[in-house]
């Protein structure tokens, strides 16, 4: 088999197979991408090993792959805000730009959009990729290909903290020290919190975290969510004002609710059962706002400029690299829950970083 | 002369001519429009004046109008959300919706903006219009032409009233009853302002300005800013949370701030001279904010609720009808400052 176009498509569930595609050219306002790092995503592995995620079931061949940054190697007509050569961040989403969803600002709510590696939309663990070319995002020079595919988990932080209204002397409580959890701090430091408790039934992950700068831990493992709650105002000094829940459990969920100041906010990140039980007299009673989040909205710029100007540095967090032609080990290695990012090179020529 | 697509062309300053203009295509997402009725707006008769405004030349010959409403009539490719048949009223400007201003929902600040008779673009005074479909709002049956044309002006003051944070209960100044200050007016009060005051030169206008809601009317009969601000504080009790300041005159912009609440809204929405002078530091100690507006941004649909639902009531504000051929007296008589809105009706003539 040839590899010009070498890509990691889905079949069905636990049916991963790396294939041949053709390479579409791109039409107008569009750019097609040699694509360099590619990350995995928990969705990814979850649609892998389910054959469906969200809802959506997997019925026709799906390539994965949404967390990605690459070169431009030819320009569709009409476009000009991008130059063959330059090095871009792929936002993985086109929102349809004329509902009002789009046009007020929230085209991530956009009923239309095409989100890649959901069924329906090609992902681009791939050589070559055709995207549009407003929603690939110039990197700035001092920032790797790899730090750029964490552009995407990062935007979704971005997201979270802007939902919740994290800014400079908050205390945040973050439930789940996976890679969106210890992102979701890393963001927060970076917008001047006071103090972040961080929490998970994962003592490496606690670990790990407190390496990045969590202020202070909890292994909530056998606790109740109202111990812990009482735990998290006495490590921090007073309860959060701000928690963003990044577990989707419904113990932590819970935790969130009774742990948070009152007026203070909780952000749902997590994704888990479809359903879950919230305390509502509890939420009420102390005017707690629950909002969820949905992906990012106009987030990949301040992700980037966050990596560029050294406020966040997302270097630890990527802990595995693999190549294209070992995507299935790649897959192997996330299911099994080692390292906290990895990456998947598509670039031919390059070995390693 | 044909007059199939009858068509109001500016060539040049003060050269207005009604010329016939070849029935545009609709694109692919566009459509085909039968213009019903046209209002005049100040900006119009400035571009036929002066040939220009600020920043934005007229370089080539342009057809003028903006504030308007249509039949479609033919369907581009891929148009799903309007039928031939339907009755729109048209927001004049389509943006690029790639930008960081489209995608932040701020279309209205984009800078490759494309809008009806602002050069060099094309406006929509003519028998027929080419425009993008999910800029043509449906109009329910009870909503006339001359309505939806009065949706452009009446998106201004949404955006206006939406700038400034005009909420329940409010005290609100609003500075010139043109026909922007009118529907400023209108709208301050749909949006629960307690009490609006209007001011003007003019005292027929201040009598509309009264009908229309306002409580208070404070006719300006000195250059002293502070003059009109004393009659403003007495016909209130209090000076005003929020000023909406419509006229662009250099003395009523000082008069809104001085006459605004500590902690309270300025909008300026009035164009005057580029440069004016502006009490900043009264204003900066007390914290009071000015803020600029630009046109509007996803207004049209409220503007469309108020009227629908018959919270707000434009039909006064109609003075003066003429027909599509009669443009250039129409023009006339809004250079001429007569009547509040001129609409005009492009339907062709029937036999």
């Amino acid at each position: 088999m040839t590899d010009n176009n070498l890509t990691l498509v889905l079949h069905g569930k636990m049916d991963l197979r790396l294939e041949e595609k053709p390479v579409l050219e791109p039409g107008n306002g569009e750019v097609q991408l040699s694509m360099r790092q590619v990350g995995i995503c928990g969705s990814d592995v979850n649609i892998w090993v389910h054959g469906e995620h969200g809802g959506y079931i997997v019925d026709s061949p799906l390539a994965l792959g949404h967390e990605g940054s690459a070169v431009i190697r030819k320009l569709g007509p009409g476009v000009t805000t991008l130059k063959v050569g330059d090095r871009v961040a792929v936002e993985p989403a086109t929102p349809c730009r004329m509902c009002a969803f789009c046009k007020g600002g929230r085209y991530n709510l956009c009923p239309h959009v095409k989100g890649l590696a959901m069924p329906g939309c090609d992902g681009h663990l791939t050589r070559t990729f055709v995207m549009a070319a407003d929603f690939c995002h110039k990197v700035p020079d001092n920032v790797s290909d790899g730090e750029a595919a964490m552009a995407e988990p990062m935007a979704v932080s971005v997201q979270a903290t802007n939902r919740g209204g994290v800014k400079m002397g908050d205390t945040i409580l973050i439930c789940g020290a996976g890679p969106i959890g210890l992102l979701c701090m890393l963001t927060s430091k970076a917008r001047g919190v006071h103090a972040v408790c961080i929490t998970d039934i994962d003592e490496r992950r606690l670990a790990f975290a407190r390496e990045l700068g969590a202020d202070h831990t909890i292994n909530v493992r056998g606790k109740s969510p109202q111990d812990v709650a009482a735990e998290v105002e006495e490590l921090l000094g007073d309860k959060p004002n701000v928690t963003l829940e990044c577990s989707g459990a419904q113990p932590s969920i819970t935790t969130a609710v009774y742990a948070t100041r009152s007026g203070g906010v909780v952000v749902l990140v997590g994704m888990g059962a479809t359903t879950n039980e919230i305390p509502t007299a509890e939420a009420s009673f102390r005017e707690l706002d629950i909002r969820g989040t949905f992906r990012y909205v106009n987030c990949f710029q301040p992700a980037l400029k966050l990596m560029s100007s050294g406020l966040v540095n997302v270097k630890p967090l990527m802990t595995h690299e693999f190549r294209l032609e070992d995507a299935l080990q790649a897959f192997e290695t996330a299911r099994k829950g080692e390292g906290i990012k990895i990456l998947i090179n598509c670039h031919k020529e390059t070995q390693g970083r | 002369m044909t007059d199939i697509n009858l068509t109001a062309v500016l060539f040049e300053q003060n050269d207005l001519r009604m010329e016939d203009c070849p029935i545009p295509t609709p694109g692919p997402g566009q459509v085909l429009l039968e213009m019903k009725e046209v209002g005049i707006c100040g900006s119009d008769v400035h571009y036929w004046t002066h040939g220009r405004i600020g920043d934005f030349v007229l370089k080539a010959p342009m057809v003028l109008g903006h504030e308007a409403s249509a039949i479609v009539s033919k369907l581009g490719e891929g148009v799903t959300t309007l039928k031939v048949g339907d009755r729109v009223a048209i927001e004049p400007g389509v943006p690029c919706r790639k930008c960081n201003y489209c995608k932040t929902g701020r279309y209205n600040l984009c800078l490759e903006m494309k809008f009806c008779a602002t050069p060099p673009y094309d406006g929509n005074l003519a028998r027929f219009y080419v425009h993008d479909a999910d800029f043509c709002f449906k109009l329910p049956d009870h909503v006339s032409f001359e309505e939806g044309a009065l949706l452009e002006p009446l998106s201004v003051a949404v955006h206006a009233t939406n700038r400034a944070g005009v909420k329940l209960g409010n005290t609100v100044l609003v500075c010139g009853a043109g026909p922007i200050g009118l529907l400023n007016i209108l709208t301050a009060k749909a949006k629960g302002a307690a009490f609006v005051c209007a001011t003007d030169l003019d005292a027929s206008r201040l009598e509309m300005a009264k009908k229309l809601g306002a409580d208070f009317t404070v006719q300006v009969t000195s250059r002293d800013p502070l003059v009109t601000v004393q009659a403003i504080e007495e016909a209130l009790g209090d000076k005003a949370d929020i000023a909406i300041e419509c006229s662009g005159a250099a003395p009523s912009l000082k008069t809104a701030i001085y006459a605004t609440k500590s902690g309270g809204v300025v909008v300026l929405v009035g164009l005057g001279q580029e440069m004016v002078e502006m009490p900043v530091v009264n204003a900066g100690v007390r914290e009071v904010d000015i803020r600029g507006i630009f046109r509007y941004v996803n207004c049209y649909p409220t503007a469309l609720a108020m009227i629908a639902s018959g919270k707000v009531n434009v039909k006064p504000l109609v003075t003066h009808r003429f027909k599509l051929e009669e443009s250039i007296k129409a023009f006339e008589a809004a250079k001429r400052g007569e009547g509040i809105k001129i609409m005009i009706s492009c339907d062709r003539k029937k036999e």
